[in-house]
Protein backbone atom coordinates (compact mmCIF):
# COMPACT_ATOMS: atom_id res chain seq x y z
CA UNK A 1 0.00 0.00 0.00
CA UNK A 2 1.38 3.65 -1.41
CA UNK A 3 2.38 5.76 1.98
CA UNK A 4 0.15 8.82 1.75
CA UNK A 5 0.01 12.09 4.04
CA UNK A 6 -2.55 9.98 6.14
CA UNK A 7 -1.06 6.57 6.45
CA UNK A 8 0.70 7.04 9.90
CA UNK A 9 -0.42 10.08 12.36
CA UNK A 10 1.36 13.32 12.56
CA UNK A 11 3.44 12.71 15.84
CA UNK A 12 6.24 11.16 15.83
CA UNK A 13 6.95 7.66 16.70
CA UNK A 14 7.75 7.29 20.41
CA UNK A 15 10.13 4.96 20.99
CA UNK A 16 9.49 1.65 23.65
CA UNK A 17 10.30 2.70 27.27
CA UNK A 18 11.51 -0.13 29.46
CA UNK A 19 9.63 -2.01 31.66
CA UNK A 20 8.81 -0.54 34.88
CA UNK A 21 9.35 -3.85 37.15
CA UNK A 22 12.71 -4.45 35.21
CA UNK A 23 14.08 -0.87 35.54
CA UNK A 24 12.92 -0.49 39.45
CA UNK A 25 14.92 -3.76 39.53
CA UNK A 26 18.24 -2.55 38.05
CA UNK A 27 17.84 0.52 39.79
CA UNK A 28 17.80 -0.88 43.37
CA UNK A 29 20.65 -3.23 42.67
CA UNK A 30 22.84 -1.51 40.71
CA UNK A 31 22.64 2.02 40.73
CA UNK A 32 21.70 2.67 44.66
CA UNK A 33 24.69 -0.04 45.58
CA UNK A 34 26.80 1.72 43.27
CA UNK A 35 26.44 5.08 44.56
CA UNK A 36 26.14 3.70 48.43
CA UNK A 37 29.43 2.04 48.02
CA UNK A 38 31.08 5.48 46.59
CA UNK A 39 29.79 7.79 49.50
CA UNK A 40 30.52 5.40 52.32
CA UNK A 41 34.12 4.96 50.54
CA UNK A 42 34.36 8.91 50.48
CA UNK A 43 35.03 8.53 46.18
CA UNK A 44 33.78 12.15 45.99
CA UNK A 45 35.47 15.43 45.76
CA UNK A 46 34.03 18.68 46.34
CA UNK A 47 29.98 18.76 46.95
CA UNK A 48 27.42 21.29 45.71
CA UNK A 49 24.18 21.82 47.62
CA UNK A 50 21.00 23.67 46.15
CA UNK A 51 19.10 24.88 49.36
CA UNK A 52 15.92 26.40 49.72
CA UNK A 53 16.57 29.71 52.38
CA UNK A 54 14.88 32.45 53.30
CA UNK A 55 12.36 32.24 50.09
CA UNK A 56 15.26 31.64 47.73
CA UNK A 57 17.14 29.03 46.46
CA UNK A 58 21.22 29.10 46.72
CA UNK A 59 23.67 27.11 44.74
CA UNK A 60 26.35 26.35 48.01
CA UNK A 61 29.61 24.25 48.50
CA UNK A 62 31.73 24.69 51.23
CA UNK A 63 33.69 27.74 52.70
CA UNK A 64 30.42 29.72 50.94
CA UNK A 65 29.42 33.28 51.75
CA UNK A 66 25.85 33.92 51.87
CA UNK A 67 24.20 37.15 52.34
CA UNK A 68 20.29 37.77 52.84
CA UNK A 69 18.61 40.18 52.88
CA UNK A 70 16.28 39.96 56.42
CA UNK A 71 16.92 39.18 60.09
CA UNK A 72 18.06 35.77 61.43
CA UNK A 73 17.11 35.21 65.17
CA UNK A 74 20.24 33.86 66.17
CA UNK A 75 23.56 35.30 67.50
CA UNK A 76 26.57 35.89 65.68
CA UNK A 77 28.81 32.94 65.97
CA UNK A 78 25.84 30.47 65.95
CA UNK A 79 25.92 27.33 64.34
CA UNK A 80 22.55 26.22 62.14
CA UNK A 81 21.92 23.54 60.36
CA UNK A 82 19.95 24.19 57.09
CA UNK A 83 17.34 21.76 55.62
CA UNK A 84 15.11 22.01 52.98
CA UNK A 85 17.70 20.65 50.34
CA UNK A 86 16.02 20.60 47.22
CA UNK A 87 19.61 18.85 44.92
CA UNK A 88 23.18 17.20 46.16
CA UNK A 89 25.83 16.18 43.58
CA UNK A 90 29.75 15.26 43.47
CA UNK A 91 31.62 15.08 40.35
CA UNK A 92 30.16 11.61 39.59
CA UNK A 93 26.58 11.47 40.83
CA UNK A 94 23.46 13.81 41.71
CA UNK A 95 21.42 13.13 44.17
CA UNK A 96 17.87 15.06 43.02
CA UNK A 97 15.39 15.54 45.50
CA UNK A 98 11.70 15.39 44.51
CA UNK A 99 11.25 18.01 45.79
CA UNK A 100 13.17 17.98 49.05
CA UNK A 101 15.95 14.78 50.33
CA UNK A 102 15.33 13.68 53.44
CA UNK A 103 16.94 15.41 56.62
CA UNK A 104 19.44 11.59 57.14
CA UNK A 105 20.53 11.77 53.48
CA UNK A 106 22.31 15.18 53.62
CA UNK A 107 23.58 17.65 56.91
CA UNK A 108 24.39 21.11 55.80
CA UNK A 109 25.99 23.29 58.47
CA UNK A 110 26.49 26.99 58.42
CA UNK A 111 27.38 29.79 60.71
CA UNK A 112 26.09 33.25 61.47
CA UNK A 113 28.75 35.98 60.91
CA UNK A 114 27.79 39.06 60.31
CA UNK A 115 24.55 40.82 61.14
CA UNK A 116 24.69 44.54 59.45
CA UNK A 117 22.94 46.85 57.47
CA UNK A 118 22.74 47.45 53.42
CA UNK A 119 23.84 50.60 52.15
CA UNK A 120 21.66 53.44 52.06
CA UNK A 121 19.71 52.93 49.49
CA UNK A 122 17.73 55.91 47.92
CA UNK A 123 13.96 55.56 47.04
CA UNK A 124 12.83 58.66 45.18
CA UNK A 125 9.53 59.60 43.29
CA UNK A 126 9.36 62.54 41.30
CA UNK A 127 6.26 64.14 38.85
CA UNK A 128 7.18 66.84 36.15
CA UNK A 129 5.26 70.08 36.10
CA UNK A 130 3.42 68.60 39.20
CA UNK A 131 6.44 70.57 42.03
CA UNK A 132 5.56 66.48 43.69
CA UNK A 133 9.20 64.98 44.35
CA UNK A 134 9.52 62.42 47.94
CA UNK A 135 13.26 61.21 48.58
CA UNK A 136 13.38 58.17 51.15
CA UNK A 137 16.55 55.78 52.71
CA UNK A 138 16.60 52.56 53.21
CA UNK A 139 18.57 50.81 55.12
CA UNK A 140 17.92 46.64 55.03
CA UNK A 141 18.97 44.56 57.69
CA UNK A 142 21.71 41.34 56.09
CA UNK A 143 23.12 38.65 57.67
CA UNK A 144 26.03 36.79 56.53
CA UNK A 145 26.68 33.02 56.88
CA UNK A 146 29.53 31.00 56.03
CA UNK A 147 28.52 27.26 54.70
CA UNK A 148 30.94 25.33 56.97
CA UNK A 149 30.51 21.68 55.38
CA UNK A 150 27.80 19.89 53.29
CA UNK A 151 27.81 16.11 54.43
CA UNK A 152 26.28 12.76 52.81
CA UNK A 153 25.33 9.56 54.71
CA UNK A 154 24.72 6.43 52.43
CA UNK A 155 21.52 5.68 53.38
CA UNK A 156 19.39 5.52 50.06
CA UNK A 157 17.22 2.37 49.38
CA UNK B 1 33.07 59.70 35.79
CA UNK B 2 29.64 60.06 36.72
CA UNK B 3 27.86 62.71 34.55
CA UNK B 4 28.98 63.74 31.20
CA UNK B 5 29.29 67.68 30.40
CA UNK B 6 27.78 70.55 32.52
CA UNK B 7 25.65 68.08 34.58
CA UNK B 8 28.83 67.36 36.58
CA UNK B 9 29.80 70.69 37.13
CA UNK B 10 27.09 73.47 37.16
CA UNK B 11 24.63 73.60 40.09
CA UNK B 12 21.18 73.59 38.77
CA UNK B 13 21.78 70.89 35.62
CA UNK B 14 23.25 68.78 37.88
CA UNK B 15 20.10 68.81 40.44
CA UNK B 16 17.74 68.18 37.60
CA UNK B 17 20.02 65.13 36.56
CA UNK B 18 20.54 63.67 40.06
CA UNK B 19 17.27 63.74 40.82
CA UNK B 20 16.33 61.66 37.22
CA UNK B 21 19.22 59.29 38.27
CA UNK B 22 17.41 58.79 41.48
CA UNK B 23 13.99 58.09 40.26
CA UNK B 24 15.48 55.90 37.38
CA UNK B 25 17.22 53.63 40.01
CA UNK B 26 14.63 53.30 41.76
CA UNK B 27 12.28 52.01 38.67
CA UNK B 28 14.98 49.68 37.87
CA UNK B 29 15.16 48.18 40.86
CA UNK B 30 11.87 46.04 39.91
CA UNK B 31 12.76 45.99 36.59
CA UNK B 32 16.30 44.26 37.39
CA UNK B 33 14.27 41.10 38.59
CA UNK B 34 12.13 40.92 35.08
CA UNK B 35 15.68 41.08 33.05
CA UNK B 36 17.65 38.96 35.56
CA UNK B 37 14.71 36.17 34.99
CA UNK B 38 14.88 36.49 31.05
CA UNK B 39 18.26 36.12 30.83
CA UNK B 40 17.92 32.89 32.90
CA UNK B 41 15.25 31.76 30.89
CA UNK B 42 17.54 32.53 27.60
CA UNK B 43 20.47 30.79 29.01
CA UNK B 44 18.23 27.52 30.60
CA UNK B 45 17.04 27.83 26.98
CA UNK B 46 20.47 27.55 25.38
CA UNK B 47 22.31 25.12 27.38
CA UNK B 48 18.50 22.57 27.14
CA UNK B 49 19.01 22.83 23.31
CA UNK B 50 22.78 21.61 23.31
CA UNK B 51 20.85 18.43 24.82
CA UNK B 52 18.26 18.39 22.75
CA UNK B 53 15.26 19.84 24.23
CA UNK B 54 12.92 23.02 23.74
CA UNK B 55 12.53 25.38 27.42
CA UNK B 56 8.70 24.70 27.43
CA UNK B 57 9.33 20.66 27.55
CA UNK B 58 12.05 20.77 29.84
CA UNK B 59 10.33 23.22 32.48
CA UNK B 60 7.20 21.48 31.66
CA UNK B 61 8.90 18.18 32.30
CA UNK B 62 10.61 19.15 35.14
CA UNK B 63 7.70 20.60 37.25
CA UNK B 64 5.70 17.25 36.50
CA UNK B 65 8.42 15.13 37.88
CA UNK B 66 8.07 16.92 40.76
CA UNK B 67 11.60 18.83 40.82
CA UNK B 68 11.17 22.74 42.20
CA UNK B 69 14.30 23.95 40.95
CA UNK B 70 13.65 27.54 40.04
CA UNK B 71 15.46 29.03 36.95
CA UNK B 72 18.19 31.06 38.91
CA UNK B 73 19.68 27.63 40.06
CA UNK B 74 19.45 25.58 36.89
CA UNK B 75 21.01 28.65 35.12
CA UNK B 76 24.20 28.13 37.54
CA UNK B 77 23.88 24.34 37.07
CA UNK B 78 23.73 24.67 33.26
CA UNK B 79 26.92 26.70 33.44
CA UNK B 80 29.18 25.28 36.32
CA UNK B 81 27.59 21.59 37.26
CA UNK B 82 27.21 20.65 32.77
CA UNK B 83 26.58 16.76 34.03
CA UNK B 84 24.36 17.37 36.50
CA UNK B 85 22.55 19.66 33.75
CA UNK B 86 22.39 16.79 30.98
CA UNK B 87 20.87 14.40 33.61
CA UNK B 88 18.50 16.64 34.59
CA UNK B 89 17.36 16.68 30.73
CA UNK B 90 17.53 13.38 30.60
CA UNK B 91 15.04 13.18 33.35
CA UNK B 92 12.73 15.66 31.63
CA UNK B 93 13.24 13.75 27.89
CA UNK B 94 12.14 10.15 30.17
CA UNK B 95 9.71 12.17 31.76
CA UNK B 96 8.57 13.64 28.61
CA UNK B 97 7.87 10.18 26.39
CA UNK B 98 6.21 8.67 29.47
CA UNK B 99 3.73 11.65 29.25
CA UNK B 100 3.14 10.73 25.64
CA UNK B 101 2.72 6.89 25.73
CA UNK B 102 0.20 7.81 28.46
CA UNK B 103 -2.04 10.24 26.16
CA UNK B 104 -1.85 8.04 23.04
CA UNK B 105 -3.44 4.96 25.25
CA UNK B 106 -3.77 1.22 23.53
CA UNK B 107 -3.26 2.45 19.97
CA UNK B 108 -6.49 0.92 19.43
CA UNK B 109 -9.61 2.23 17.29
CA UNK B 110 -12.53 4.01 19.80
CA UNK B 111 -15.72 1.78 20.50
CA UNK B 112 -18.82 3.41 19.08
CA UNK B 113 -20.17 4.19 15.60
CA UNK B 114 -19.04 7.43 14.73
CA UNK B 115 -15.94 8.01 16.73
CA UNK B 116 -14.64 4.72 14.65
CA UNK B 117 -11.66 6.02 12.24
CA UNK B 118 -12.23 4.77 8.87
CA UNK B 119 -9.16 3.75 6.84
CA UNK B 120 -8.63 4.42 3.36
CA UNK B 121 -5.75 1.66 1.57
Amino acid sequence: VAKTSLTSPPWPEVPKLPDPVEEAKYHAAEVVQKVNGMISAGEYGRLFAVVHFASKQWKITSEDLIMMDNVLEAECGDRIRLEKVLLVGADDFTLIGRPLLGKDLVRVEATVIEKTESWPKINMRFRKRRNYQRKKIIRNPQTVLRINSIEIYPCLS
Amino acid sequence: QHFRGRKNRCHALAVRSVRRAFVKSTKARRQKKRILRKLWITRIEAASLEHGLKYPAFIGNLVKSQVELNRKVLADLAIYEPKTFKSLAALAQRRRQEGFLAALGDGKEPEGIFSRIVHHH
